[in-house]
């Protein structure tokens, strides 16, 4: 077969373009990747009690979670293309991190001097990055197989955004069951966990990501 | 001077048909493709030397890619500088394979440098697409052969097969997928 007759085949019926091709591959990967974290949460470490929803420091987690993974599905989605704009995207992500640490920085100032030792390491700091890095590791998995089907052209990047889209996810299931109670400890150790699935999807995407 | 005016030209002809190709017009999405294959030979050969026989099917797979990809093409953006990203990606990954044996002294960042150039010439790969086709599965096969080389619409090769149309759809899409991947083989 010449080339000619390939761009009949691929023309012929062809139809219209699909359209949002990325958010139709992308968002299923990432629910299923939250629920997964979920139920590892769920399963290996068990839930927070109803009371613990009424505290805000739940919901400064799950909020810094959410944020995180929004910024950082916006940055893959504009990775999954060939040509795109990652300004906004980037700036947005780097604001979210940046806001949770000036949070952290200012609530350590506030704290009295006996409890200082107590919000930078909590009960939980030398698990809770690790742990977090560990339930985001489907998510990854998901993202990745789904932007495979999609035109990832630069790589390294492709693979921080979409580690970082996978540590938002893997950090809002894990916050449903972390006791801790200070801003400082999850502008720390959260961060770093999402930092750590960065990394792993930055390394493995060259080799994952070929189509 | 004409090397810096290439690709702008490229663009200011592909685009128009490019967008018609998007909304569905079938004719047009022929020629873009077919111009696209132009501007991919041009800039597969000068950047392969070694690897000639290679280009043509370097350029087939890049367009069963653009085909496949179609949906992530941003109308904001020139087409040119989407199919250069996408031909790049192809040319790499093929370097990959071959362990750039013969691209050594090429950086990568070189690659970028290079304009478009258009180039008609020998449109035959090396690698026969119609035997590649034998090597699908029956139901994708026989879905491409129906819609893509007897030309029946959808909802004759529907009617033909007792097939769904949406199912005569993922076949032809599954199929086209398989083929990419087996080009690369």
């Amino acid at each position: 077969m010449d080339t000619n007759q390939l761009i009949s085949v691929l023309s012929r019926g062809a139809g219209p373009a699909p359209t949002s091709a990325v958010p139709r591959r992308l968002i299923p990967a990432s629910v299923a990747g939250l629920m997964a974290s979920v139920l590892l949460s769920a399963s290996l470490l068990g839930l927070l009690s109803a009371e613990s929803f009424l505290q805000p420091i739940t919901w400064v987690k799950l909020g810094y979670a959410m944020a995180l993974a929004l910024a950082a599905g916006l940055l893959t989605t504009a990775l999954a293309k060939p040509v795109s704009r990652l300004g906004g995207p980037s700036k947005l992500l780097f604001a979210v991190v940046i806001a949770m640490v000036m949070g952290g920085i200012v609530t350590f100032a506030l704290v009295p001097n006996a409890d200082k030792n107590a919000a930078v390491f909590g009960q939980t700091w030398l698990s809770c990055s690790w742990t977090l890095m560990a339930f985001s590791l489907p998510a990854l998995l998901g993202i990745l197989l789904a932007l495979r089907t999609l035109a990832p052209t630069r790589l390294t990047q492709a693979g921080w955004a979409s580690g970082l889209l996978a540590g938002g996810l893997g950090a809002l299931g894990y916050a449903l069951a972390c006791p801790e109670s200070s801003p400082t400890f999850v502008a720390i150790w959260y961060t770093l966990g999402i930092f750590l699935t960065g990394l792993i999807g930055r390394l493995i995407a060259p080799m994952a990501l070929r189509w | 001077m004409t090397e810096e005016k290439a690709p702008h030209q490229a663009e200011i002809r592909l685009k128009p048909l490019w967008i018609l190709a998007q909304s569905g017009d079938e004719q047009a999405y022929a020629e873009s493709l077919a111009l696209m294959a132009r501007q991919l030979r041009g800039y597969f050969r000068r950047r392969m030397p070694a690897l000639v026989s290679d280009v043509e099917d370097l350029v087939q797979e890049t367009l069963l890619a653009v085909h496949l990809q179609r949906g992530t093409y941003d109308a904001n953006y020139p087409v040119t500088a989407w199919l250069l990203a996408i031909a790049r990606h192809k040319l790499v990954d093929l370097w990959r394979r071959r362990g750039r044996r013969e691209s050594l002294h090429d950086d990568l960042d070189d690659l970028d440098g290079l304009p478009m150039l258009e180039e008609h010439a020998d449109v035959h790969a090396s690698r026969d697409l119609s035997v590649l086709l034998q090597a699908l599965p029956e139901p994708q096969r026989q879905a491409i052969e129906l819609t893509k080389l007897e030309g029946l619409s959808i909802a004759e090769a529907s009617t033909r097969t007792g097939l769904s149309e949406s199912s005569i759809k993922v076949l032809v899409h599954r199929g086209l997928k398989r083929l990419s991947k087996l080009v690369k083989e």
